[in-house]
């Protein structure tokens, strides 16, 4: 467990403090573009988190929607310069909804504001430790919603202060060279500057090996990833 | 190290903090460690029993469910203090008879259907270290021994951590608090909830004071508890619960063989109302606990019938900012006047107790507080006034 947390962390921290800057080659232009795409299949089993035993509750605890954990997040671990170049900040919504954040994963790129509305007819309390961004949004009821803006590359877990098996990530990238994948774990990553770059995929804090990839002009590469 | 900070940086939580699953989910295990240190308590204000002192404890729970199907999940906990015997804390089948409707019923040593605050025991659900002292200070009040006259009783005033009467079991023991927060009861209980209705009904062993495994007199405890909650964060409970208290040993010693069959109506009648409210930031509680317990009496002056015991306490938590908070409580225990032969005094000390303390995650499931509390009491032999600190460290997964 820990392992896996830390080699996920590692890698992470790898994108968001080592990228790479990757030159352009001259006269580039986005009509040269080309894409990546294919699948991740996880093979490890996934399993959400469950509700703790609740000796002390007096009856059956509510029903749950469950999570879908077979989402993986592909990101380039190398990126192109002109990748960081400031961009218009974007908006995402984190809903909580049957006692789960939906989506249970969100990839945005830095300087995004995500809301957090509630959904449920009871409170919520969303808050994350994380270096990255540490926020604690109190309680409040139905209908209502509080935004968080993330300004710094990385890792966010985020929980629920009232419902511990209530967990979500939100991964914060410095370019905008990631995908999440559909239910079937089929990717697509648009708009990639030709170049070789290394590729990774990551699901549940387990990120997979950086795959080397070249991208040609205006073409697109297969590459699908197995997440043990 | 350089991983660590690298973890802190990026992620925030190292620590397993999802509870064990197994069977495809249905069977969870989970757990609660608390280690606690404060200072010396020569006043015996924080003892929960004669041995334990509950800001000098080292505390591990394990708890799990097994659900067999849609109807039936069996659920337990057993629990170490200090490193002595593991004993049972809850041992109970939940029956979901209708999966569609909101009903459960519960057999087995199961959790307390009186109160608010008794099911928020963990020490990671309690913002402060001390416990309310309706559920933590041991009182004069024993269900196996009672004083034979209202000197008697008063003599005993404080001495809850350790004492003996000359009714009833001979030797030193000590004294229940009004609920307790350390054992649970052993019965049958229904609930229910209906849109911001909930209801919990039980017939139980013991008492609040004494929950019991095995019976000890004639009779069974009622028990009842509603809950309603009329807007998100606001909650409103009201519990009643009514039950022989005396055991049939120390009622015989009091009474004689006259006493059989009529052990039953020496009684304890608990009621409590409690309030909580919370948004944003903020959570605020009230919980008010009275007790009546009825005696035989012995000989003049006599025990007045019943003795009784109000305690109130009033608490709040802030958050001050992400993973550190703020939280207080204030209480008092109070006790019905008694008339001895020479003076007319509570029947036991009263007590107040103010207690401020910050809470700090180190991480999800690894939590930081740091206590003091000021306990005073109201006549007695022992020590009146006793500022203690104390710090805690738990962890919950």
């Amino acid at each position: 467990m820990f392992r896996r947390s830390f080699s996920a962390l590692f890698a992470f921290v790898s994108l968001v403090t080592l990228v790479s800057f990757v030159a352009l080659p001259a006269g580039s232009a986005a009509a040269n573009n080309g894409e990546i795409r294919g699948r991740v299949e996880v093979r490890r089993v996934v399993t959400s988190m469950e509700r703790r035993p609740g000796v002390a509750d007096l009856g059956t605890p509510r029903g749950r929607s469950m999570p879908d954990l077979r989402r993986s997040v592909v990101y380039l671990e190398s990126a192109p310069r002109g990748a960081f170049e400031p961009s218009e900040a974007g908006r995402a919504v984190m809903d909580q909804r049957n006692e789960t954040f939906v989506p249970h994963v969100l990839a945005i790129t830095t300087g995004t504001t995500v809301d957090f509305p509630n959904s449920d007819k009871f409170y919520h309390n969303v808050f994350s430790l994380s270096k990255t961004k540490p926020f604690d949004l109190g309680r409040y009821a139905t209908g209502n919603s509080r935004p968080v803006r993330f300004d710094r590359p990385g890792i966010v877990r985020v929980f629920c202060d009232i419902h511990s098996h209530m967990s979500a990530f939100i991964l914060v990238f410095s370019h905008p060279f990631f995908a999440l994948t559909d239910a079937e774990g089929r990717y697509r990553i648009e708009n990639v500057p030709p170049g070789t770059y290394g590729v990774i995929a990551w699901n549940e804090g387990t990120p997979s090996d950086a795959k080397a990839v070249t991208v040609p002009d205006r073409g697109v590469v297969e590459l699908d990833f197995t997440v043990r | 190290m350089l991983l660590v900070c690298l973890a802190g940086s990026a992620g925030g939580q190292t620590l397993p903090s999802e509870p064990i699953s197994m069977a495809g989910g249905r069977v969870t295990l989970g757990g609660d460690v608390s280690a606690t240190f404060g200072d010396r308590d020569p006043g015996f204000f924080t003892f929960t029993d004669y041995a334990h002192s509950a800001i000098r404890m080292l505390r591990i729970d394990l708890s799990g469910s097994v659900r067999a199907g849609p109807h039936f999940t069996l659920l337990g906990e057993i629990r170490n203090e200090n490193f002595g015997p593991v004993r049972p804390y809850a041992l109970y089948l939940r029956i979901r008879p209708w999966t569609a409707r909101n009903f459960d019923i519960q057999v087995g040593r199961v959790p307390p259907t009186f109160g608010a605050f008794s099911r928020r025991t963990y020490a990671g659900d309690n913002p402060l270290i001390g416990y309310p002292l309706a559920y933590q200070y041991m009182t004069t009040m024993r269900a196996d021994a009672l004083a034979a006259d209202v000197d008697e009783l008063l003599r005993k005033r404080s001495l809850g951590w350790l004492f003996r009467y000359s009714v009833g079991q001979p030797a030193a023991g000590g004294g229940l608090s009004l609920v307790s927060a350390f054992r649970w009861d052993t019965g049958v209980q229904l609930h229910a909830t209906a849109g911001m209705l909930s209801a919990t009904a039980s017939v139980t062993a013991g008492t609040v004071s004494n929950p019991l495994f095995r019976d000890d007199n004639s009779g069974r405890q009622m028990a009842g508890r509603v809950e309603l909650r009329p807007v998100a964060g606001l909650v409103v409970g009201a519990s009643l619960a009514r039950g022989p208290f005396l055991g049939r040993a120390a009622a015989r010693a009091a009474l004689g063989d006259v006493v059989d069959g009529h052990d039953k109506e020496f009684t304890q009648t608990a009621w409590g109302g409690d309030v909580e409210y919370s948004r944003d930031h903020y959570l605020l509680r009230l919980e008010t606990v009275g007790s009546a317990w009825r005696l035989p009496a012995v000989r003049t002056p006599a025990l007045p019938q019943p003795l009784r015991a109000l305690s109130t306490a009033v608490e709040g938590r802030y958050k001050l900012r992400p993973g550190l908070y703020a939280a207080a409580r204030l209480d008092h225990l109070g006790f019905s006047e008694v008339v001895g032969t020479r003076e007319t005094l509570p029947w036991d000390a009263p007590v107040s107790r103010a207690e401020v303390g910050v809470g700090y995650s180190l991480q999800r499931n690894l939590l930081l507080k740091l206590s003091y509390q000021y306990n005073r009491r109201y006549g007695g032999v022992l020590k009146r006034r006793a500022p203690l600190a104390a710090g805690q460290l738990v962890f919950w997964f």
